[in-house]
């Protein structure tokens, strides 16, 4: 008995180690963005949405936009939409037309921060 | 490793040091000395200092958890809002325990932690053991351990997957507190055992040693299977392990916990055999003590991973960097010699743990015979498993930073028409001008056998050069340049083989279509974005304008929606910018330049002026038409039965490395 128990638990051992690896991290990426990351989009959208991988802490998070000159053309009222926990959302100013960039840092619930930027242009190249 | 990080990997360690050690004295109490005592003599376990001892003990580690859960806490407080340690703020300390899920969780386990104090103060005033109050310290101790799932990526999974996981973070955390944790309280067992020592007490060490054995086999089982179910679970694969930090620290707590069960193993097969034999048990009574400290010992080294393993950055965002010159590709041999392998490599692993278990119950027989069984588990393992062998370099497994879309491509021509085209050929078919005068021909960069090698592979090859032939392009290509090259190679090696996909879908190898954006009634979309939806038709199209198909399909846009496909007809700018009637094809989908450029490499000379490729969820094309071909296009009937069985290949798991951000 006592040896097909360590049977058992050699095969198991195997397998653990064949299996074992990493954890795909829960930090919370940027998923998806809109206005889309790199796009152009005819007119000033009413705000900038952005979808994240993971849910998010929004006392610790933040979001800005800021025009080529690096003013703020955002509200300045990032708020996580209720009901939507891994969302971040920023109203915007009108804005002319240009290159806008996006700066997001945010924290995981499970307290990772992660940052990023990206651009996006509003009437046409 | 910072100093803020070396303060969380200490608090961490020093906390799941406590906590395992709380649950470890409740459970010993409750599932090991109460049951022993009474089965023998009630009086022993308070005597002779035991108690004071077990008591000293929980007492010291309810403190530990406390203190350590408060400096773990500020650490992780710190971490959040970006200040450093020394100056945390109060306020902020505030926002993290009211406002964020950590605090919370936090909260919840001071309270339990507070609860435990009051059963161990209630536990002192009682002259006796009470089961009641036994069995509350050992729950609470127990939820303050389990409640750390929640404290790493547990909190980060979602759905019924996320459960699974959950709940074997949740069991392997149980079965640690248990096992590990019971270890002392099972040598201060034994220390009074040798205070006593008279025959009664050996009749005691001897049931408690049982007992013990029996619950840390059954935990040792759960620790396994839930770390099976877990590594399951996180997606990882053996570059990530053999390749990154946190593969790496985690081999190293494997190897940790095999050496606890060969110690392990001496108790059980050996010195419990010992203890039977009345001449031989007052020799295996402080042996036994000496392995269950050694063990704990051992486990405090894993402990010490655990909290190293929490704050290590992501293990696939970090890519990683094989260490070995070769690497085993099981896809490379048939199936029957893939099982073949498998079983051996399984065998030979089973027939080493035997080896220990025979070495540590000194048992000649079975080392003999485990020895025996390795030499053919290597013998018949080895022949399949060289011709497998493939060659493998440092980036071999890294992933393109590079997205395979249409900007790459377009950028990765140019620099291929610079570098490269020289020698591999402006049709990359190996026949460039300067072929000729190589000892060895160029590689010819449209054969399938491309899409054997690893994108890794082609990086270090460009970057390193290749057979003292190629030359290096570290020094002139900068690394995005590479990936960029290494994305038009592949888009136009999947351009030449989508010559020879044919009208029906089939199973085989698919060639990849890149991503590429487009604007349809003034919204932008991706490809990608859209075959979340179900399969796409992509149309190609040059001039003159494929009038009556577009119309056909436009005509009837909604039963193939409803069948779940949607069409992407792509044509030249200049019929979308004009102003003549042929300006209205019934698809208008605006794309730029680049894509236009770049989608070129999908259409052949001879299609009449349209190409119409079925493109499964991971943009492979599964069928393809042309407006010149044997077969001519589709009609919609055809085209919605092909959507549904180009629809059934399953979705390929997503690219970490390809996130934007």
């Amino acid at each position: 008995m006592k040896i097909m128990k360590k049977i058992l638990a050699a095969l198991a051992v195997g397998a653990s180690l064949a299996f074992a690896a990493p954890p795909a991290w829960a930090h919370a990426f940027l998923d998806h963005a809109s206005p889309a990351v790199g796009s152009t989009v005819p007119a000033t959208p009413s705000v900038v949405t952005l979808w994240f991988t993971q849910d998010l802490e929004l006392a610790f998070s933040t979001v800005t936009v800021s025009d080529k000159a690096g003013q703020r053309v955002d509200l300045g009222n990032a708020q996580v939409p209720p009901g939507q926990p891994a969302e971040l959302q920023v109203g915007l100013k009108k804005l002319p037309r240009g290159t806008y960039t996006v700066q997001w840092h945010v924290v995981s619930v499970d307290t990772h921060t992660t940052d990023g930027h990206f651009t996006f242009d509003v009437g046409g190249r | 490793m910072n100093a803020a990080d070396a303060f969380i990997v200490v608090a961490r360690t020093l906390h799941f040091a406590a906590c395992v050690s709380l649950t470890g004295v409740f459970a010993f109490e409750c599932l090991v000395a109460g049951r022993t005592l009474r089965a023998n003599d009630a009086e022993f376990g308070d005597g002779f200092g035991r108690r004071r001892r077990v008591s000293v003990l929980a007492w010291a580690s309810l403190a530990l958890a406390l203190v350590s859960g408060a400096a773990w806490l500020a650490g992780v407080a710190a971490h959040m809002s970006g200040e450093p340690l020394g100056e945390l703020k109060s306020s902020t300390i505030a926002i993290v325990l009211t406002e964020t899920r950590v605090g919370k969780d936090w909260l919840v386990r001071l309270a339990l932690a507070l609860l435990l104090g009051a059963c161990l103060i209630a536990w002192k005033r009682r002259a006796h053991w009470s089961a009641a109050i036994g069995w509350a310290a050992f729950g609470l101790s127990a939820l303050l351990l389990v409640t750390l799932a929640w404290a790493g990526h547990g909190a980060a999974d979602e759905g019924i997957n996320g459960n699974i996981h959950l709940a074997a973070d949740l069991l392997h955390l149980l079965a640690v507190g248990i096992w590990l944790g019971g270890l002392v309280p099972f040598a201060l067992m034994m220390t009074a055992v040798q205070y006593v020592g008279d025959q009664g007490a050996v009749g005691i060490a001897r049931t408690a040693t049982r007992r013990f054995s029996a619950i840390a086999v059954t935990s040792v089982g759960v620790l396994l299977a839930s770390g099976v179910v877990n590594t399951l679970y996180l997606s990882g694969n053996v570059p990530a392990l053999l390749g990154t930090p946190y593969g790496q620290l985690l081999l190293l707590k494997i190897a940790l916990f095999v050496a606890m069960l060969s110690v392990a193993a001496i108790n059980r097969v050996r010195l419990t055999a010992h203890l039977d034999a009345d001449s031989r048990a007052w020799q295996a009574i402080p042996q036994l003590r000496r392995n269950a400290l050694i063990e704990s010992a051992i486990g405090l080294g894993v402990l010490a991973i655990v909290g190293q393993l929490g704050i290590l950055p992501p293990g696939l965002h970090t890519e990683p960097v094989w260490p070995l010159p070769f690497r085993i590709d099981p896809n490379a041999l048939p199936t029957g010699d893939k099982i073949l392998s498998a079983v051996l490599v399984v065998g030979f692993c089973a027939c080493a743990v035997l080896v220990i278990v025979a070495l540590a119950g000194r048992r000649k027989w079975l080392l003999g015979a485990s020895v025996a069984g390795l030499i053919p588990c290597v013998a018949f393992a080895a022949p399949p498993l060289r011709r497998a062998i493939e060659p493998a370099y440092p980036t071999t497994y890294f992933a393109s930073p590079v997205p395979y879309d249409a900007a790459a491509v377009v950028r990765g021509a140019a620099i291929y028409a610079q570098n490269c085209a020289v020698c591999h050929g402006a049709d990359g078919r190996g026949n460039g001008s300067a072929a000729a005068s190589l000892p060895t021909k160029p590689a010819d960069l449209t054969k399938p056998h491309l899409f054997a090698h690893n994108v890794g592979d082609l990086y270090w090859w460009v970057g390193h050069g290749l057979g003292g032939v190629m030359p290096a392009f570290e020094a002139r290509l900068t690394p995005t340049d590479r990936w960029n090259v290494i994305q038009f190679i592949r888009a136009h090696a999947a351009g030449v083989l989508a010559k020879s996909v044919g009208p029906e879908v089939t199973g085989a190898a698919a060639p990849q279509v890149l991503d590429f954006a487009f604007e349809i009634h003034g919204a932008q979309d991706t490809l990608s974005q859209t075959l979340q939806n179900g399969p796409v038709l992509l149309i190609l199209y040059s001039r003159p304008v494929p009038d009556a198909r577009l119309r056909q399909l436009a005509a009837e846009k909604r039963r193939l929606a409803a069948g779940g496909l949607t069409v992407i007809p792509v044509g030249p700018r200049e019929i979308r910018n004009s102003s003549s009637r042929e300006a209205k094809p019934p698809y208008v989908v605006g794309v730029s330049a680049d894509v236009e450029k770049a989608l070129a490499l999908f259409r052949s000379a001879g299609d009449g002026g349209e190409t119409e490729v079925m493109l499964d969820r991971n943009r492979n094309i599964r069928a393809r038409w042309t407006a010149s071909g044997p077969r001519s296009l589709a009609p919609p009937n055809v085209l919605i039965a092909d959507a549904q069985r180009a629809a059934r290949f399953a979705v390929a798991a997503p690219n970490h490395a390809g996130h934007g951000g």
